[in-house]
């Protein structure tokens, strides 16, 4: 059993008289797959939120990579190794494909203002370098060819991807994916399957990821969170959530 | 006939300075996004400190060490006024920005206007000792004007390529990113006040250095130059150019200032009817074509597009 990467406990979120997220408790080991589902409105994105440091909670404690995290800020946690895509997508629209993923990109920050003003060799290394690293991102995504492209007239499933692209960029240790497969058709979906399993085994990630799709959710994660109004309800391997009563009410109790 | 030629060397220089405002402010409004009313203030402290150095320090320094320690002198005192307006209207957002920017402004031109005699002149303006001799004659003063627009028109190139390569340097995709969802550039690493405080002192920092030009080649200033209508005027240059375009900014100075020019030269009551061609033109500009004349293009994709369709068979 390999050690624990992220874990959180009775991580609590009150909007108002609202309790979106309540005593909700994650533990997520190095390498591990992991879902998060639940219907709609269950505080799946909040929980999200409160992970990357977005939202701040109202009680809980946030652990990652053996450390205290709880209440630190979205840019902190980000540069400390936490990435995520969005739910609805939040590319920068205005800016080319390559561009998106540069901005995020480690050699892209290694120079100071006036080697920038003036094009210094350390602005040319630092320059080449992320231009280099972005081009191998987008590659391995399948988006080499577009990247003078504005992020924002990509078709959709490009711009699924340029997120998870960006992500990358990153370098991140925690990969939080919010509903990539959402508005894909199922060859789509089994495409973006084995781009995760993928990226995963390149990168040696550790994926926590939302979607609907129980199909999607139980074909490749390991282990699942089910969350049902703000609480906790289950948790297991897909074969356990599949058989657990409680999540069938959920579901059902959804759709009836 | 020189009197023609003067004309026009004038209105070169008025482009050039108006180039230099229009891209500054360009850099805060239009790549950085925020709706900022207060530049003629930066341009006003700019000028002043170029003013006040030059009454200090004249017949001390060389002519041209003077004219270039000023400029620094102004370029450093409207960045250092960038400092400490961006800090603490980071938090602002939209409308309320701009009322405390333009707020700034006014409160800078008032400064002056009370001020002591002896400091920045008060009411009563300043006159600035010519650094590079007093002129008599046309010749001499079509010399002096001649080697203005040349400074102006370095100091144009120089700064369009800094901020150009700003903009497309990690510093200015960050910026970009940030004006464009800062939910996500948070979530990306990126600490969203810095860009913001960069683009600031930045803008600033080239409006100072526009004062310290203009006041070299004035030979005078009084606080009334440096009302709101000129940010206005720098406003409608970068919508007419089109916001985050440095070519649109260079192109409308020209329409801009030249415009204001050709109607002030007619002369009788044309004069001041670019009081109400500039609000029209820009009413219709935001209906018919909000993006500008270039939008977020520049020149140089165009030549780009240009020299790869030619190197296609």
């Amino acid at each position: 059993m390999s050690e624990s990467l992220f874990s959180c406990r009775e991580l609590t979120k009150q909007y108002g008289g609202l309790t979106a997220v309540r005593n909700v408790g994650i533990e997520i080991r190095k390498g591990e797959l992991v879902g998060l589902i639940g219907p709609n409105g269950a505080g799946k994105t909040t929980c999200f939120n409160l992970i990357t440091g977005a939202d701040e909670p109202s009680a809980g404690r946030i652990r990652f990579c053996g450390s205290d995290v709880t209440n630190t800020r979205d840019f902190r946690m980000a540069r400390l190794g936490v990435a995520r895509t969005f739910q609805n997508i939040r590319l920068w629209r205005e800016m080319n494909v390559l561009d998106n993923v540069r901005a995020v990109c480690r050699g892209s920050s290694q120079y100071g203002l006036l080697a920038a003003f003036l094009r210094l060799p350390r602005f040319r290394r630092g320059e080449r370098e992320a231009t280099n690293e972005a081009r191998s991102l987008l590659k391995l995504l399948g988006l080499d060819g577009k990247e003078a492209e504005l992020a924002g007239d990509l078709p959709y499933g490009d711009q699924r991807r340029l997120e998870i692209a960006r992500a990358l960029a990153l370098r991140p240790r925690l990969l939080l994916l919010d509903e990539p497969a959402a508005g894909m058709n199922p060859s789509e979906k089994s495409d973006l399957m084995r781009t995760i399993q993928a990226i995963r085994a390149e990168f040696d990630l550790t994926i926590l990821l939302i979607d609907h799709d129980m199909k999607f959710v139980m074909g490749i994660c390991e282990r699942i969170y089910v969350l049902d109004h703000g609480e906790e309800i289950a948790q297991g391997s897909p074969e356990e959530i599949r058989r657990n009563p409680k999540v069938i009410e959920a579901y059902l109790g959804e759709q009836a | 006939m020189s009197g023609e030629l003067l004309w026009w060397l004038n209105l070169l220089v008025g482009v050039g300075i108006f180039t230099l405002l229009a891209t500054s402010l360009n850099l805060i409004n239009g790549h950085a996004g925020m709706f900022h009313l207060g530049h003629h203030g930066f341009w006003a402290l700019g000028a002043y400190a170029t003013a006040w150095w030059t009454i200090r320090l004249d017949g001390e320094l060389s002519g041209p060490v003077l004219y270039g320690t000023s400029l620094l002198l102004s370029t450093g005192v409207a960045a250092v006024g960038g400092l400490a307006v961006g800090l603490p209207c980071l938090r602002l957002r939209g409308d309320y920005l701009a009322i405390a920017t333009l707020a700034f402004g006014e409160v800078v031109r008032i400064l002056i206007q009370n001020s002591d005699k002896g400091f920045l002149g008060g009411s009563q303006g300043v006159r600035l000792p010519r650094v590079f001799g007093e002129f008599e004659g046309e010749a001499a003063k079509l010399e002096f004007r001649a080697l203005s627009l040349a400074l102006v028109a370095t100091l144009c190139v120089l700064a369009i390529w800094a901020i150009s390569n700003f903009i497309r340097s990690g510093h200015g995709r960050r910026l970009l990113a940030v004006a464009q969802d800062e939910t996500a550039a948070g979530l990306m690493g990126i600490d969203p006040t810095r860009p913001r405080v960069l683009a600031f002192v930045i803008g600033a920092a080239v409006a100072g250095l526009a004062g310290g030009v203009h006041a070299h080649f004035e030979g005078s200033l009084a606080p009334q130059e440096f009302e709101f209508m000129q940010t206005v005027k720098m406003f409608l240059i970068v919508v007419l150019g089109g916001m985050g375009s440095l070519s649109g900014c260079v192109v409308g100075a020209f329409l801009v200032v030249g415009t204001e020019r050709l109607l002030a030269r007619a002369g009788g009551a044309i004069a001041d009817w670019w009081q109400v061609i500039f609000p029209m033109v820009l009413a219709i500009m935001i209906v018919v074509r909000p993006q500008g004349i270039f939008g977020r293009r520049e020149l140089s994709d165009w030549f780009r597009a240009l020299r790869r369709r030619r190197a296609a068979p």
